[in-house]
């Protein structure tokens, strides 16, 4: 930070643009998107990165293509953004709920779907457990393989560390279409405006019986990155939508998650909380069905 | 001639709205000079060490970089009651974020990286970071010189890390508790710190020219800054200004002395206008915080409901210097010791050095954890007893001719009648209890306050226009007191409409000195000031008009901006003719006023170690909430927030609903949101906005509001002061609820969901207190005063 | 450093600025609109609040680069002594205001806000439109009263 010149951004207009941009500033330069996550480096006492490239002036991250059978969504589209175009879709509600209810109006204006999702070290993203439950799929541009997108599920992107950096761009979020219905239940410590302290994600498919057939629980906040709860998914296949009953397995399965501490609230609670929004999730879900 | 608030205009809306609305308000942040420059400070990385190297070469040679001071160029030290704090720390640090050196360059960008460049290192030191530690056996001193700190105010027992000791003693207490017809109880509370997070941070800009200082700075307390600043740098008081622009909220923070003496060493030494600024994170770290406190409160209580004893510890986190908790140490008396009839009553409060940054006033300073504590007990003396806790409260609370716990005697029966009030403003505003699964919660609380009194002056120039000029050193921090009730009261006395009084912002060079704005004074104090010179003027005016108008001066009446004969509408002039004639024939028309404390008394040898032993004016309080708990996640929602407040009178309703409002949600966030706790590491773990949670609008309900007029008060026109009492029982209503809600025992704030539900799953066990010995007598210093048992 | 320009309260500004500064420090420092106001700098309190092509953003998380070739409103443009606004004229008249820090942010949301379509004229609603909008003296209710004051008057 001291004595390092400012860092200079590009504003490229197409992604080939920022590619070369972003391979041309060297070694650590960076996307830089909505800011609000850059932009508070010196309160977390983090160093800039060497250079930046902006990606808002780039139409085709812009974009929000929904069709029948998936959705892909520009990396530079704003919470704000997305919560309007995703309202009318109830299989997508859950993203949709994330991108709403995310931090305040004026950051949802600026913050973008895939600053969230690179944002590493920011365990209470809102987007990232809704993704998870969707099953999303990440698409990655790199200058050397300008011609073809990698594309990796979001698991996985969360999981490798190296898949930002090094020239690369987020570009693209994917979700295929399963109809199930979808929920995101957050639980900040004032009525709104606070990061969650814990955040549970989840698209569940029921059967004619009123049965779950299929379901995709994603858990944010409560560890140090948002993930999975197979062992729920696992345990309530089959189960009729009973939010009391579902909360009761729920609390079963609760230690095998392992809250991280924070200045705001111990990891214990994060923990304990879990069935309560497990059974808010689930008596949502009941009642739009 | 008799003057009432019956002439006075009332509602009278404040006259900066427009300029804050429109965004043309320039405080002390944004304001700058031609040449200025921009200052930071290097802040001690660590709680506690001892300086082994302080190298300003290498810095003082980086760009821009015009003045570098230390230590050695500001000998004195300053404090209240005890001259304890310098203004750098020299040989060793005291607290994580202690000034080292400041820094003044063209910019501040490099201002802070030459203060990357100054070499320092210090060697650690064992640290006591919390009471606990500071009170063990062998505990390393904060202060092991505390003996050579000028004392400034006698009578309080210091010693080790006690930086301070205030006793009270009345009756005899042992007997009270050998009683074999009563119940013993007892409770033991905490409280964290609370940060007043106004908007403006402290800011300065100083100056040096001809010899002098001329400061505008960012405070409540301009004579304070005055006299602390020449204090710190060796200079007479005399060679300081301070000038204060409009103030971006206080709340007690600015009541003290602050960046202001290091921008004026910056300024002399560098010859240039200098701007120092806290940022947000300095501002988290080194607020004057609402202290931490811990308590512990035990009362013999008979079964009628009678309380014939009570005994109280109450330990005060006052950081690494002694500062405002000296002085509060007092408060106590009057707030754990308030509210009730008492038998026989022993309390002994400590200001405790820590290695943490020093703590100050906010709002209702101590009173705010000892109504919280107090009425907690008081919910559990009745749960004891199986009185109902309201039943409790009417037939206890102090009435006309009653004691306080030093002895004074009140007067008027004020509290009894308000929680009779409190009753049917419960009935005008009933909610609806929750039906959804979350557990309902109510409470009723009472609290003692007082006006802090002390001197002020004041000068209203009558001018030939017909307006009048008043000055004062009084600051307008936001609460609208000197855009409102000041004028109102010159304007009441002089016959004129409160926009025909012009009101001088603060200069210590145009007006006498002033206590400062805080403590609910404003208007009590530098209103009665502000009186006493409207009427110098009005005697001045009806003189000369009686001679204009050959009249006696007693038939003339001043109203509606005319001098008349009484009864004779029409018959006279309008004061600007008066004060034209009077200008031109004798000079111009000026009065000047002053007030100070009246000094009512206590009983003799109750108190040691108090700077106030009885109050001038006490404001008096009750509130009433009615809550909602989330049994499954601990959160806690506000469904209805009622207040009834003693005011004396009310010369500015919508102005005093709007001081209720605020300060009702600002103790919301000290009872549900608001926690500030040091780190292992000596620092403030809530450094920003992220983790110190202030109320947002969806957090909080209209509160209803009752004013109690008609209390006795030695308030100009009758009025006492009403913004800082708001704050007074929010955490205390807030907790009495929460724990019938849940029915656990709320020994501690602030109520955030982790808390609550530990409550109620039985895993938040009350505080256990090893530093406060089982006996009273141990948790006296050795040296303290005593008295004997008999009162 | 970059140029940059930018249309100011309708007045196009051209200048050169580090590309990472906040929009806030280039208002203030730069334009010396002070109106604006750096409290937290985290995107919390909404005291910077400005209009970006129309729509609220916090200037002290805004790099100046990416308001480049944008419009940026203040709370200086949006009313004068002599003529304020609605939203101001009703925090004015329901006594709003106390030390004033927060409300040229206030006053920028809150002009967003009673837009015909953007916040429902509720009390719920507008206190959902706070959210980012920190006060530290008033309590807020009047100026959710101002507010629906001024919706009620708009349609």
């Amino acid at each position: 930070m001291q004595g390092l010149a400012p860092p200079p951004v590009a504003v490229p207009r197409t992604l080939p643009e920022a590619l070369a941009a972003l391979s041309a500033a060297g070694d650590g330069a960076a996307p830089l998107a909505g800011g609000t996550w850059i932009m508070r480096a010196p309160i977390r006492h983090e160093a800039h990165a060497p250079a930046y490239v902006a990606l808002g002036r780039i139409a085709e991250l812009r974009r929000i293509d929904v069709a029948d059978d998936e959705v892909a969504i520009g990396a530079a589209v704003t919470h704000a953004e997305l919560a309007k175009a995703l309202s009318p879709f109830s299989d997508l509600a859950a993203l949709a709920a994330a991108a709403a209810g995310s931090a305040n109006p004026a950051v949802r204006n600026a913050a973008t779907i895939g600053g969230n999702l690179c944002a590493r070290g920011f365990p209470a993203a809102d987007l990232v457990p809704a993704l998870l439950c969707l099953d999303a799929v990440v698409e990655i541009a790199e200058a050397a393989a300008p011609a073809g997108s990698r594309r990796l599920p979001v698991e996985a992107f969360l999981a490798d560390p190296a898949a930002t950096g090094g020239g690369r761009i987020v570009t693209r979020i994917v979700l295929k279409r399963s109809g199930l219905r979808s929920v995101h239940v957050r639980l900040p410590l004032r009525k709104a405006g606070d990061y969650p302290v814990a955040i549970v994600s989840a698209a569940i498919g029921v059967g004619g019986g009123g049965r779950v057939e299929s379901a995709r629980i994603a858990v944010g906040s409560v560890e140090a990155a948002p993930r999975r709860w197979t062992g729920l998914e696992g345990a309530i296949n089959g189960e009729r939508l009973d939010p009391a009953r579902i909360a009761a397995l729920a609390a079963s399965l609760a230690p095998e998650f392992s809250g991280r501490d924070g200045v705001e609230a111990p990891g214990w609670y994060r923990v304990r909380v879990l069935p309560t929004l497990v059974g808010r999730a689930i008596a949502a879900l009941a009642a739009a069905a | 001639m008799s003057l009432s608030a019956e002439t006075a205009v009332r509602n009278f809306r404040r006259r900066d709205a427009r300029d804050k609305l429109t965004g043309r308000t320039r405080y002390t942040i944004d304001r700058g000079h031609f040449g200025m420059l921009h200052a930071a400070l290097l802040r001690s990385p660590v709680p506690s060490g001892r300086i082994v190297r302080l190298d300003i070469e290498a810095a003082a040679r980086m760009p821009g970089v015009r003045a570098i001071v230390t230590s050695a160029d500001a000998p004195g030290r300053a404090g209240i009651g005890i001259a304890d704090h310098p203004l750098f720390a020299s040989n060793v640090v005291r607290y994580r974020g202690e000034p080292i050196a400041a820094v003044a360059a063209e910019t501040e960008a490099e201002a802070r990286a030459a203060l990357a460049a100054i070499g320092l290192a210090i060697e650690p030191l064992p640290a006591v970071l919390d009471m606990a530690a500071a009170l063990a056996e062998d505990a390393p001193l904060v202060h092991p010189d505390w003996r050579d700190h000028a004392v400034l105010h006698a009578g309080g027992a210091r010693g080790g890390n006690v930086a301070w000791e205030a006793t009270v003693e009345r009756g005899d207490v042992e007997a009270a508790f050998a009683r074999r017809d009563v119940t013993l109880v007892e409770t033991s509370l905490r409280v964290p710190r609370q940060n007043h997070v106004p908007f403006e941070p402290r800011a300065v800009v100083a100056r040096f020219e001809d010899g002098r200082f001329h400061i505008e700075t960012s405070t409540q307390v301009p004579w304070t800054v005055r006299n602390a600043t020449a204090a710190l740098l060796g200079v007479p008081a005399a060679a300081i200004r301070v000038t204060v622009p409009p103030v971006g909220g206080g709340f007690g923070l600015k009541f003290d002395w602050a960046l202001e003496p290091f921008a004026a060493l910056l300024a002399r030494r560098a010859g240039r206008p200098v701007r120092l600024v806290n940022s947000r994170e300095e501002e988290m770290q080194t607020c004057l915080f609402r202290e931490n406190a811990e308590i512990r409160i035990r009362s013999a209580v008979t079964a009628d409901g009678a309380v014939a004893g009570r005994e109280a510890v109450v330990l005060m986190d006052c950081g690494a210097y002694g500062g405002e908790q000296v002085f509060l140490t007092t408060m106590t008396a009057h707030t754990l010791g308030g509210n009730y009839r008492l038998g026989a009553v022993r309390i002994v409060s400590r200001a405790v050095y820590t290695n943490t940054a020093p703590n100050g006033a906010f709002r209702a300073c101590n009173g705010v954890y000892n109504t919280f504590a107090l009425e907690r007990h008081t919910d559990e003396i009745a749960a004891a007893t199986g009185i109902a806790p309201e039943t409790f409260r009417r037939q206890n609370v102090v009435g006309d001719g009653d004691l306080g716990a030093t002895g004074q005697v009140f007067e008027g029966d004020v509290l009894g009648p308000m929680l009779d009030r409190m009753r049917a403003l419960r009935d005008k505003t009933p909610v609806a209890t929750p039906q959804d699964g979350r557990l309902w919660g109510r409470a009723t609380t009472v609290g003692t306050w007082f006006v802090f009194t002390g001197p002020s002056a004041a000068t209203v120039n009558m001018n030939a226009d017909g307006s009048a000029t008043l000055v004062t050193s009084g600051v307008e921090i936001g609460s609208g007191s000197m855009q409102q009730a000041l004028p109102q009261i010159v304007a009441a006395t002089l016959g004129l409409q409160p926009e025909d009084v012009v009101v001088r912002a603060a200069d210590t060079d145009a007006a006498g000195y002033d206590v400062g704005v805080g403590g609910g004074r404003t208007t009590v104090s530098l209103g009665a000031a502000s009186r006493a010179a409207a009427i110098e003027v009005r005697t001045r005016l009806l003189k000369v008009a009686g001679d204009m108008l050959e009249a006696a001066a007693e038939d003339l009446v001043m109203a509606d901006g005319r001098i008349e004969i009484a009864g004779a509408r029409g018959s006279g002039l309008t004061i600007a003719e008066v004060a034209a004639h009077a200008q031109a024939r004798y000079g111009p028309v000026s009065g000047t006023g002053s007030f100070a404390a009246a000094g009512t008394p206590a009983m003799a040898g109750c108190c040691a170690g108090h700077f106030i032993e009885a109050l001038d004016i006490p404001v008096f309080a009750v509130h009433d909430c009615d809550l909602a708990v989330d049994p499954g996640t601990g959160h806690v929602e506000v469904l209805a927030y009622r207040v009834v407040q003693d005011v004396g009178r009310a010369l500015n309703p919508p102005a005093i609903f709007g001081q209720i409002q605020g300060g009702v949600v600002q103790g919301l966030g000290y009872a549900l949101h608001e926690e500030a706790d040091v780190g292992p590491d000596g620092g403030i773990r809530q450094a920003s906005f992220e983790t110190y949670r202030l109320p947002l609008a969806g957090d909080v309900v209209p509160v209803a509001i009752d004013l109690y007029e008609g209390a006795p008060s030695l308030g100009p026109l009758g009025t006492k002061g009403a913004g800082e009492v708001p704050i007074l029982n929010v955490g205390a209503t807030i907790a009495c609820a929460v724990a019938r809600a849940t029915g656990g025992r709320v020994c501690e704030l602030p109520l955030t969901p982790p808390r609550v539900l530990a409550l109620l799953s039985g895993e938040a066990p009350p505080p256990a207190f090893p530093h406060i010995a089982e006996r009273h007598a141990d948790n006296l210093l050795p040296s303290a005063p005593r008295q004997g048992g008999g009162g | 450093m970059m140029q940059v320009t930018l249309l100011v309260n309708g007045e196009e500004r051209r200048l050169s600025a580090e590309p990472l500064t906040p929009l806030l420090d280039v208002l203030r420092d730069t334009l010396h609109l002070t109106g604006a106001k750096p409290v937290c700098r985290e995107g919390f309190c909404g005291a910077c609040m400005v209009l970006l092509d129309g729509a609220p953003a916090v200037a002290c998380l805004t790099p100046v680069a990416l308001a480049d070739g944008r419009s940026v409103e203040t709370v200086e443009g949006l009313g004068t002594a002599e003529t304020p606004s609605p939203v101001q004229r009703a925090l004015e008249e329901h006594e709003a205001v106390q030390c004033g820090m927060c409300f040229p942010g206030m006053v920028v949301t809150l002009t967003h806000l009673t837009r015909p379509g953007n916040c429902a004229p509720t009390r719920d609603a507008v206190k959902a439109g706070l959210v980012g909008n920190l006060c530290r003296c008033t309590g807020y209710e009047r100026i959710v009263d101002a507010a629906l004051a001024v919706m009620e008057d708009g349609r």
